[in-house]
């Protein structure tokens, strides 16, 4: 009895080492990319830094239906 | 479309965690970069914008093996019926072909998608920019993906954007993309195919309406004498865009740029260019494609030199049907009437070698009927 008593302790005692979600996603969540990408006001920042420093890389010149 | 904001474009939104498919995926495990660095500049080193475009088996392949496989054979992957059809007409010197192929990569391999450019982002060519925050959408938005692309023709036709022109009959049904043009024909199966209307899982009209040869079916006398002679295009096809002469080339800061003449607003029968057991009608309705004999000018003389081995009036399947329309509200409204068939007057002289095809001889007109159909 004790024997078996052991067991499902030890099965509870398991059960609870496993988390409630996995892993990646816990971890990606700390993430650089992740704490920038989910934030407006960093991209916003980030994307006007871009901006002034790369050329158009449409031309003017096109014309008509494509 | 209006493109997106380039913060938009970009943004993240924090329920991916909650995918149950996807949601366990880091980013770098996918685009690559130091997800470590706090500096943006440097963690982006190596870092693979769309990592489905050209091979997505890395990406997808895990789960959707057979998909990411079959895609790199998809139209929309390989562009294979440009590349044919630009292949006929070139010269077949080398040192000119091999101009031809460069001003081809400079601009209409720029127009094809991936498995992010429809599932995840806009298409690059419409500047992409996710459709919902990097959420997966299982079937693309019609409007943000398709159309996105396939606007000048196909939206204008399908929407009935064009002036004095209905909507398709299927807009008003509320039916999508989709509905005809189904995963399986996205996804491709394996086959490389040179042209679209050959795709074994290609929309047929049929597939739906079947029941327009049974004996009590509205209309079925007409269904029945056209049927294998006339497309359903050619009865049901509104009036539709055609373009020409696009022109293609780089600007002074070394852009790409392209230029068509105009588009005008037409509907034309020719004979069918691409007869096969799938599309066994003499008659359908063709439309005058872009191409030019000086398309690739710009970049080598005499580029198109078998210009005339190809029609320029392809076969086309507007995108526009309605129940009733001008050239079916009778039998005369079509038979006899030569204006809505393409006559070598039709064609540019410049072209009509090109087109001999395709243009409906006077004695292949039919004739005015003096019976008609109760």
């Amino acid at each position: 009895m004790n024997y078996l008593r052991l067991i499902a302790l030890i099965l509870i005692f398991s059960l609870s080492l496993i988390p409630t979600f996995p892993f990646t996603s816990q971890a990606y969540e700390d993430t650089q990319c992740f704490q920038c990408h989910t934030s407006a006001k960093k991209l916003i920042e980030a994307t006007r830094e871009i901006a002034e420093s790369r050329p158009a890389v449409k031309s003017s010149e096109t014309e008509g239906e494509g | 479309m209006e493109p997106l904001a380039p913060h938009e474009k970009i943004f993240v939104d924090s329920d991916i965690v909650d995918d149950e498919n996807h949601g366990e995926i880091a980013c770098h495990e996918c685009h690559g970069g130091n997800p470590d660095d706090p500096n943006w500049k440097t963690a982006h080193k190596g870092v693979v914008k769309d990592p489905t475009y050209p091979d997505a088996t890395a990406a997808c392949g895990d789960c959707h093996d057979e998909i990411s496989a079959h895609y790199q054979k998809s139209l929309h992957a390989t562009l294979k019926p440009y590349k044919l059809i630009i292949a006929k007409r070139a010269n077949p010197k080398a040192v000119i072909s091999e101009k031809v192929a460069g001003a081809m990569s400079n601009h209409c391999y720029q127009c094809h998608s991936s498995c992010g450019q429809c599932h995840i982002s806009r298409p690059d060519s419409v500047e992409g920019g996710f459709l919902n925050g990097h959420l997966f959408q299982k079937k693309p938005p019609m409007q943000a993906v398709c159309t996105a692309c396939h606007g000048s023709r196909i939206q204008k036709e399908y929407f009935g954007e064009h002036e004095g022109a209905q909507p398709s009959v299927h807009r008003q049904k509320y039916m999508k993309c989709e509905k005809c043009h189904t995963g399986e024909e996205m996804h491709g199966d394996g086959k490389e195919y040179a042209t679209r209307y050959e795709v074994e899982k290609g929309p047929k009209c049929a597939d739906c309406h079947s029941q327009i040869y049974e004996r009590d079916a509205e209309n079925v006398i007409s269904h029945r004498i056209h049927k294998g002679k006339a497309s359903c295009h050619v009865c049901h096809a509104q009036p539709y865009n055609n373009c020409s002469s696009c022109h293609v080339g780089k600007d002074k800061k070394g852009i790409a740029f392209y230029k068509t003449k105009g588009s005008w607003f037409d509907f034309k029968i020719g004979l069918n260019p691409l007869k096969s057991d799938k599309r066994p009608e003499q008659f359908v309705t063709v439309r005058h494609n872009p191409v030019d004999r000086e398309t690739f000018g710009f970049y080598v003389k005499d580029a198109l030199s078998n210009f005339d081995v190809l029609p320029t009036w392809k076969l086309a399947t507007p995108h526009n049907i309605r129940r009733k329309t001008p050239q079916n509200a009778s039998c005369n409204a079509c038979h006899g009437n030569a204006s809505i068939f393409l006559q070598e007057k039709d064609v540019e002289k410049t072209e009509r070698q090109a087109n001999k095809g395709v243009i409906v001889p006077a004695n292949l007109i039919p004739r005015k009927q003096k019976w008609q159909p109760k």
